[in-house]
C-alpha cells in the first residue's frame, strides 16, 4: 500500500521512479566527432558483430560472416542459415550467435559445435571466451535479439549469462539471471565484465559462479553493448543507442506503451534505434530538433554513436563519438586492430577505423 | 602640495597588543591609493583610524595639513571622509532609497521625492538598481552599490573602499572602476583594499604596502608588478605557488562518478541543470553572480530545496538522494563549504576547538552525549597543526582569526565529518595571499586523496590553476564543460557571458 502511495506521489511530483531525467555527456563522455573523424569508412550492410582474428578483421552481415581483404573488400567466409546476432571468439574458432537461439563454433578445435536453444537461453548477444569455456550473454528469456526495442519496452529483466564447457560436449550452467539485457561480455581470470543494457550499466561478475562483485560504471547516458579489451588492461565499451528523455517518459508509461507495441508498425516506435533522423515519420529523440531541414548536431543527448574506453576497473578515461548530425551511428561492436579502432555502425552500415594512440582521427 | 590626508607614526594597540606600529601614511588630493597586505597586516585597523571608527594609540591624523581628531564615523562624514565596508552596513528593512537618505532625514519626508531623487542619482552612477527594492531582496553586489552610492552622496572628499570589488561581477567592477575614475577627476581621494593584485595596478595611482602592522613600501604604481607586490606582502615569492604554472600542472584523470545531477531545477535561479562530479578530481565551476552555482550547490548538500514539482535528479553513486536539511547530506558525505563564512560557516562567539567539535558531531564522530573538554582540544589540536591554523590556543574565538584562518577553520570543520564529495564555494573570498596558497595546496591535497571536490569561484587564475576540469554555468544550468588544460581566460568568460 505503502509502495503504491509512494509510486502515486512520484508519478503526481515527478520524483523517484518517476523523475524523468537522463546523465550528461560530461567527463570523459564530453561530446566530440571523433567517430565521424575516421580515416577510413568500409560500408557493410548490417554489421551485427566484429571481431579480430590472426587473419585480419572478421565482420557478420545479416546471416554471413565476412573477413576484410586489404583493399577494403569483404570476401565471406561463412553463411548461416539465419540471421547472426553476434560474434565471439572461441578458441582458435569463431563462435557465431543466431538469431533463433543457437550458437555455432566455426573452425578450429571445437568446429561444429553446435549449443542448442533452451527456453531461458535463446537469445544471444554477446559471447567471451576464456580456454576451453565459453560465456554467452542471452539478452532476454522472451524475445529474440533482433526484438530488443521490445524487449526494453516490456522492461524485461530476463537476460541471462551461461557458461559452456566446449570440451565437455558443451554442458552448461546459468552463472547469472534477472538481467537487463546483458548484451556485452569480457572473461577475465577472476572475473566477467558484463554490460547491462536496459539498466545502464557495467558489471563486475565473479566468473567462477557469477556473483555480482560490484557495478563500476552506472548510471550511464546510452544502452551499453559489446565490450571488447584494448590492448592495454582496459576495455572498449560499445554504445548502441543514446538514452533520451521522451524514452524514458514513454518507459514509464504503460498503457501508452502496450498500445503502442500492439497497435504501431515499430518502424514508428517511440523506442531507441540506430539511426535517427532521416524520415520525418520518425519520433523526434528528445532535443533531436530539426530546424529549416538540419538537424542540429548540438542537440543535448544526442551523440547516436559512442565508444567508450574504460580503464581496467572500467572507468571511462575517453569517448568516440557521432553526433545527431554524424556519419557512425549504433555502434554495435569496437574492436582494437594493430593500432587503430575499428568500430562497426550498424545505423551507417560501415565499419569506421580511427587512430587510437594518440586519441586523433588520423593514421598512426 | 599638502596631502589631504596624513597619518603620522600612527600606532594602535588593543590590550596592549599592536596591530599597528608606527605608520605614517599620506594620501593626495585626487589619488587613488591602493593599500595591500595579508590579512592581520593592519590595513582595517589603519582605514577604521582614518574614518574615525577607532581612535589612535598614539601618532596623529591631519586633514589638509591641519591636525584633527575624529571622534566617531559621522565626525569624520561631517569633515568629508566615508568609509565603505566589506560587510554592508546598509539597513535590510528599508528600502535602497531610503537607506541612500537615511542620514539626511528629516522632520517630513516625501517618500516618492525620496524615490525620484534616488532615481537620478544611482542612474548617474550607472547602477541598475531599483530605489524601491528593499535591501534584504538584493544580492551581494547590489547592495555593494548602494554602499558606494552612499559615500558618493554624502560628497565626501575622501573615500576609502574595503574589497569593494569581491562581490562584483566582472561587468559590475568595469562599472565600479569607471566610477572610480571619475571620482578621480572630480579630486576625490580614493583609499581602495584588496585582494586582487591586478586590480590595484589597474586602478590605483600609488600603493602602500604593510606586512605584520608595519609600513614595508610606498611606491607609483609603475613601479610595481605582481610579484614585487606580493614579495612585499609576504616576504617571500609566492606567485609561482599561486597561478604561476598553472600550464604545466598535471591533471587529474577523473575516478568514479560521485555526484551526477540531472535536470534539477530550483525556481528561476537554477534550470534544467546536468552535470557530474568525479572522485579524485578537481571539478572548477565558474559563472557570474546569479548564474545559479551557489544555489545548485545548496540544493546538492540540502541547504536549499529544489523545486516540488519535477525538480530533477540529484544520484549520489548512483543513488537517488533528496535532502530536505543538510544533516542527511552530511551524514552521506556530501559537504558544502560555505561562500559567506561569518555567517554561515561558524559560530563566531565559540572557540575553534568547540567549532571543530561541533562538525564532528554533525557528521555523527561523536555519539556520546557527555562532552569531554579533552577529547575536543585533541581534536582541534590535530586539525590546527594539519591545517596550520596559525592561532596562539585552540580556546581562542574564531571571531579573533584572519580570514585566512577562520576558513581553514570552517574547512576543518567540514573535513572532520569525512566527505565523499566536498564543495567549496569561493574558498579564498576575503583570504589573503599566504593564505590562499595554503589552501590552494590542502584543496589538491584533497583531490589527490580520491575525494571528489568541487570548487566554486568567480575568480578566473583561481579556477584555471586548480580545476581539473572546469564547468561553466549561465543562466541557471551548466552551458560549457573545458578541460583545464585546454580552458583559458577568454573562452571561460566567453560561455560565460554569451
Amino acid at each position: 500500500m505503502t509502495f503504491t502511495l509512494t509510486g502515486i506521489l512520484d508519478a503526481v511530483l515527478g520524483r523517484g521512479e518517476s523523475a524523468i531525467t537522463v546523465p550528461a555527456l560530461d567527463g570523459a563522455l564530453r561530446p566530440n566527432r571523433k567517430l565521424d573523424g575516421a580515416f577510413e569508412r568500409i560500408a557493410i550492410d548490417r554489421p551485427s558483430g566484429l571481431i579480430v582474428r590472426p587473419d585480419g578483421i572478421v565482420a557478420s552481415s545479416a546471416n554471413e560472416i565476412r573477413r576484410l581483404q586489404a583493399g577494403g573488400a569483404w570476401v565471406p567466409v561463412y553463411k548461416a542459415d539465419t540471421t547472426i546476432s553476434c560474434l565471439g571468439e572461441a578458441g582458435d574458432g569463431i563462435a557465431v550467435g543466431l538469431e533463433n537461439g543457437t550458437v555455432e563454433i566455426i573452425g578450429g578445435r571445437f568446429d561444429g559445435a553446435t549449443l542448442k536453444p533452451t527456453p531461458e537461453a535463446r537469445c544471444p548477444v554477446a559471447i567471451a571466451a576464456l580456454e576451453d569455456s565459453l560465456y554467452v550473454c542471452h539478452g532476454s528469456a522472451s524475445n529474440s535479439p533482433s526484438a530488443w526495442q521490445r524487449d526494453l519496452m516490456e522492461r524485461n529483466a530476463s537476460g541471462s549469462v551461461w557458461l559452456y564447457d566446449l570440451a565437455a560436449s558443451g554442458n552448461r550452467r546459468r552463472l547469472a539471471d534477472r538481467l537487463a539485457f546483458p548484451a556485452g561480455i569480457v572473461a577475465n581470470r577472476e572475473t566477467l565484465i558484463v554490460s547491462e543494457s536496459w539498466r545502464h550499466r557495467v558489471l563486475r561478475l565473479q566468473r567462477s559462479t557469477g556473483a555480482v562483485l560490484d557495478v563500476p560504471f552506472g548510471d550511464l547516458p546510452g544502452y551499453p553493448g559489446q565490450i571488447s579489451r584494448d590492448g592495454t588492461q582496459g576495455y572498449f565499451l560499445s554504445v548502441f543507442a543514446p538514452r533520451s528523455q521522451l524514452v524514458e517518459f514513454i518507459l514509464r508509461e504503460p498503457r501508452y506503451k502496450r498500445r503502442m507495441l500492439a497497435e504501431v508498425d515499430p518502424r514508428y516506435w517511440v523506442a531507441p534505434c540506430y539511426r535517427a533522423g532521416r524520415s520525418f515519420y520518425e519520433p523526434l529523440q528528445g532535443g533531436g530538433v530539426k530546424h529549416l531541414g538540419m538537424l542540429k548536431p548540438w542537440a543535448p543527448t544526442l551523440s547516436f554513436g559512442m565508444v567508450i574506453r574504460m580503464d581496467e576497473n572500467c572507468l571511462p578515461i575517453e569517448s568516440f563519438q557521432s553526433r545527431a548530425d554524424g556519419r557512425t551511428h549504433g555502434v554495435v561492436g569496437a574492436v582494437l586492430h594493430g593500432d587503430c579502432l575499428c568500430v562497426a555502425s550498424r545505423g551507417d552500415g560501415v565499419i569506421a577505423r580511427l587512430g587510437v594512440a594518440d586519441s586523433s582521427s588520423g593514421p598512426p | 602640495m599638502t596631502a589631504i590626508l596624513e597619518l603620522r607614526e600612527g600606532t594602535k594597540e588593543y590590550r596592549g597588543v599592536p596591530a599597528l606600529k608606527n605608520v605614517t601614511f599620506t594620501l593626495e588630493r585626487g589619488e587613488v591609493h591602493a593599500l595591500l597586505g595579508e590579512n592581520g597586516a593592519g590595513k582595517s585597523t589603519l582605514t577604521k583610524m582614518l574614518a574615525g571608527v577607532v581612535p589612535p594609540t598614539s601618532g596623529q591624523i591631519l586633514i589638509d595639513g591641519k591636525p584633527a581628531e575624529l571622534t566617531s564615523p559621522a565626525d569624520a562624514l561631517s569633515k568629508g571622509i566615508a568609509m565603505v565596508y566589506q560587510e554592508t552596513s546598509l539597513v535590510p528593512s528599508l528600502t535602497v532609497a531610503q537607506n541612500l537618505y537615511l542620514a539626511d532625514a528629516r522632520w517630513f519626508n516625501r517618500l516618492r521625492g525620496i524615490y525620484i531623487a534616488a532615481q537620478q542619482f544611482l542612474q548617474s552612477l550607472n547602477f541598475p538598481v531599483d530605489p524601491a527594492a528593499l535591501v534584504s531582496s538584493l544580492g551581494a553586489g547590489q547592495k555593494q552599490m548602494v554602499e558606494i552610492a552612499r559615500a558618493v552622496h554624502h560628497k565626501a572628499r575622501v573615500i576609502i573602499f574595503d574589497e569593494p570589488t569581491g562581490t562584483l561581477t566582472p561587468e559590475e567592477k568595469h562599472h565600479f572602476f569607471a566610477l572610480v575614475k571619475r571620482l578621480r577627476t572630480h579630486d576625490v581621494s580614493i583609499i581602495f583594499i584588496s585582494h586582487a593584485l591586478e586590480e590595484a595596478l589597474q586602478i590605483s595611482d600609488r600603493i602602500t604596502i604593510l606586512r605584520d602592522g608595519e609600513h614595508v613600501v610606498t611606491d607609483a604604481t609603475p613601479t610595481f608588478d605582481r610579484a614585487r607586490i606580493v614579495r612585499a606582502m609576504v616576504g617571500r615569492a609566492l606567485s609561482e605557488e599561486l597561478y604561476g604554472n598553472a600550464d604545466q600542472r598535471r591533471r587529474r584523470p577523473a575516478g568514479r562518478k560521485v555526484l551526477s545531477v540531472q535536470n534539477l531545477s530550483m525556481g528561476t535561479l537554477v534550470r534544467n541543470n546536468t552535470f557530474s562530479v568525479f572522485a579524485g578530481q578537481i571539478t572548477g565551476v565558474f559563472g557570474l553572480i546569479g548564474s545559479g552555482r551557489t544555489e545548485t550547490a545548496k540544493v546538492v548538500s540540502g541547504v536549499m530545496k529544489r523545486d516540488f514539482f519535477h525538480g530533477g535528479q540529484v544520484r549520489l553513486e548512483g543513488r537517488p538522494v533528496r535532502y530536505r536539511v543538510p544533516l542527511p547530506a552530511v551524514r552521506d558525505g556530501i559537504l558544502y563549504v560555505t561562500e559567506d563564512r561569518k555567517l554561515e560557516g561558524f559560530f563566531e562567539t565559540m572557540s575553534i576547538a568547540e567549532n571543530i567539535y561541533l562538525g564532528a558531531v554533525a557528521g555523527g564522530q561523536d555519539r556520546s552525549r557527555i562532552v569531554s573538554a579533552a577529547d575536543m582540544k585533541k581534536l582541534a589540536d590535530e586539525w590546527v597543526n594539519a591545517l596550520n591554523i596559525k592561532v596562539i590556543n585552540p580556546g581562542a574565538r574564531v571571531i579573533e582569526l584572519s580570514g585566512g584562518n577562520q576558513q581553514k577553520v570552517v574547512v576543518a570543520k567540514a573535513l572532520v565529518q569525512k566527505p565523499k564529495l566536498i564543495i567549496f564555494d569561493e574558498p579564498t573570498r576575503g583570504v589573503d595571499v599566504g593564505a590562499i596558497a595554503e589552501i590552494h595546496q590542502l584543496v589538491n591535497r584533497l583531490a589527490d586523496q580520491g575525494l571528489a571536490v568541487m570548487v566554486i569561484s568567480s575568480y578566473l587564475p583561481e579556477i584555471l590553476h586548480l580545476s581539473d576540469r572546469i564547468l561553466v554555468s549561465r543562466q541557471g544550468r551548466i552551458v560549457e564543460e573545458f578541460t583545464g588544460a585546454e580552458a583559458n581566460e577568454e573562452m571561460i568568460m566567453y560561455a560565460a557571458v554569451h
